[in-house]
């Protein structure tokens, strides 16, 4: 279970060096990793969302060069957050978990700001909002759609497959 | 169990801020990230790897997708290059043959029309080509159809703008003829089998040989004198008969006329010099 949820981990940071960049529109890339967090996160509460986005977030640090511990602080306590919205909101739903997932991006590209601020980060917020946190959070949610019907779809194949 | 969750988001805070103050301390790559380098370098150097591995996997996918649909392509401009080629070559052949024909209308004495097939009879029974011109482009029955290697035959019937023209190998055909080189006259008749006859008075002195040339003789102003009607290919000498039979080779090959010229007009004159041998 620990270990499916590492390779989850570990493979959508991995596909996210990899395959991603190549579903690149003008630029802008969905973020796998995150999408991955949020939709574990729905499905199996706080902690493990915690866990699955700071070790893929810790990854991503990691391959990408930069300074560790933002993005894994940033999508830890995403994973966190999404975690705790079943039992206050009714999120089962995909019109619900899109939306979310987008606003979800938008929040986790505020954080990872606010963080590299202390790092004295140059960029403007204004324009990572528009050029970056924006676009991002409208691929994301389109790719969480298809995510959603994925996982969905795995699930009554799994359903099915335990009832025979 | 609440107290675990938070526990443990209090736990990933406290490590990041932990790797963060380190970093931010050392003023770049400092102690810190040579610890965390230490036990992260070998994953990062696998995850380069894998990696590398995977966008290889990758790129192999997308050249190999990328190669079939250009070869996909390839094949479709193949395709239809060669149908092209086709065209040309037909066109070419059309431009050939009808270079000919205007070729020989030209050189004829008389008013000619020009005719394209749009139907064949080749049934062993009759033998006929229906020509796209008919009773008001001025054909009338019995008109020759000529094509520039010699005769074809003549109209047999006249519809509303279209004529069905009697092959000479037609079993029914028969036409008056003569041997060029030794003037002997005679008949040449379509045979069942499509071949040509030429029946002639068994004289002594007729002196008709294979590879002679026969053509019209022009008696009865029906076809002009002098068109090729074929050659001679073998003899029947039936001994002490009245007629001796030629076996004759069309001098043109019905199954590859394409158009033909309908003489309209009359001429009394000798055609022969106006026909190529060969076209």
């Amino acid at each position: 279970m620990r270990f499916s949820l590492f390779l989850m981990a570990f493979g959508g940071s991995l596909a996210q060096s990899s395959v991603v960049p190549s579903w690149s529109i003008g630029g802008v890339m969905p973020d796998l990793p995150l999408i991955m967090t949020a939709l574990v996160a729905l499905r199996r509460g706080p902690e493990t969302g915690c866990l699955v986005g700071f070790a893929s977030g810790l990854f991503q640090d990691a391959a990408s060069g930069s300074l560790l511990g933002v993005q894994a602080l940033s999508r830890g306590l995403a994973g966190f957050a999404m975690g705790l919205l079943p039992g206050r909101l009714w999120v089962g739903h995909p019109l619900v978990q899109i939306p979310g997932l987008l606003l979800l991006t938008v929040a986790e590209g505020l954080l990872r700001f606010g963080l590299l601020q202390l790092f004295h980060y140059p960029a403007r917020l204004s324009e990572l909002f528009v050029h970056v946190i924006l676009p991002q959070a409208l691929y994301n949610g389109l790719v969480g759609a298809a995510c959603v019907v994925v996982f969905e779809t795995a699930q009554v194949l799994r359903r099915r497959h335990t009832w025979t | 169990m609440r107290f675990r969750k938070y526990a443990l988001l209090l736990g990933v805070l406290l490590t990041s801020l932990v790797l963060l103050t380190v970093q931010a301390r050392g003023g770049g790559p400092t102690r810190a990230g040579d610890l965390l380098a230490l036990a992260l370098n070998p994953v990062q150097s696998l995850l380069a790897k894998i990696h590398r591995g995977a966008l290889g996997t990758w790129h192999t996918f997308t050249d190999w997708k990328a190669v079939r649909t250009e070869n996909a392509a390839l094949r479709a401009d193949n395709e239809r290059l060669r149908v092209q080629s086709l065209q040309v070559r037909e066109t070419d052949q059309e431009n050939r043959r009808l270079r000919r024909l205007l070729a020989l209308r030209d050189r004829l004495p008389l008013t000619t029309l020009t005719g394209e097939i749009i139907g064949r009879e080749g049934g062993g029974w009759a033998r006929s080509l229906t020509v796209n011109r008919g009773r008001s482009d001025g054909i009338a029955q019995q008109m020759p159809a000529i094509v520039p290697e010699g005769l074809v035959g003549r109209v047999a019937q006249v519809r509303s703008g279209a004529s069905v023209v009697q092959l000479l190998n037609d079993p029914t055909s028969t036409v008056g003829a003569v041997v060029q080189r030794t003037r002997t006259a005679g008949l040449v008749e379509g045979e069942p089998s499509g071949g040509l006859r030429f029946k002639f008075m068994a004289r002594d002195g007729s002196g008709v040989t294979p590879g002679d040339l026969i053509v019209t003789s022009g008696v009865g102003t029906l076809f002009p004198k002098g068109i090729p009607v074929g050659r001679v290919t073998a003899i029947e000498d039936k001994g002490s008969a009245l007629f001796h039979f030629a076996l004759v080779a069309p001098a043109v090959d019905f199954a590859r006329v394409e158009e033909v010229l309908l003489l309209t007009g009359q001429s009394t004159q000798d055609l022969a010099g106006l026909f190529i041998p060969g076209g």
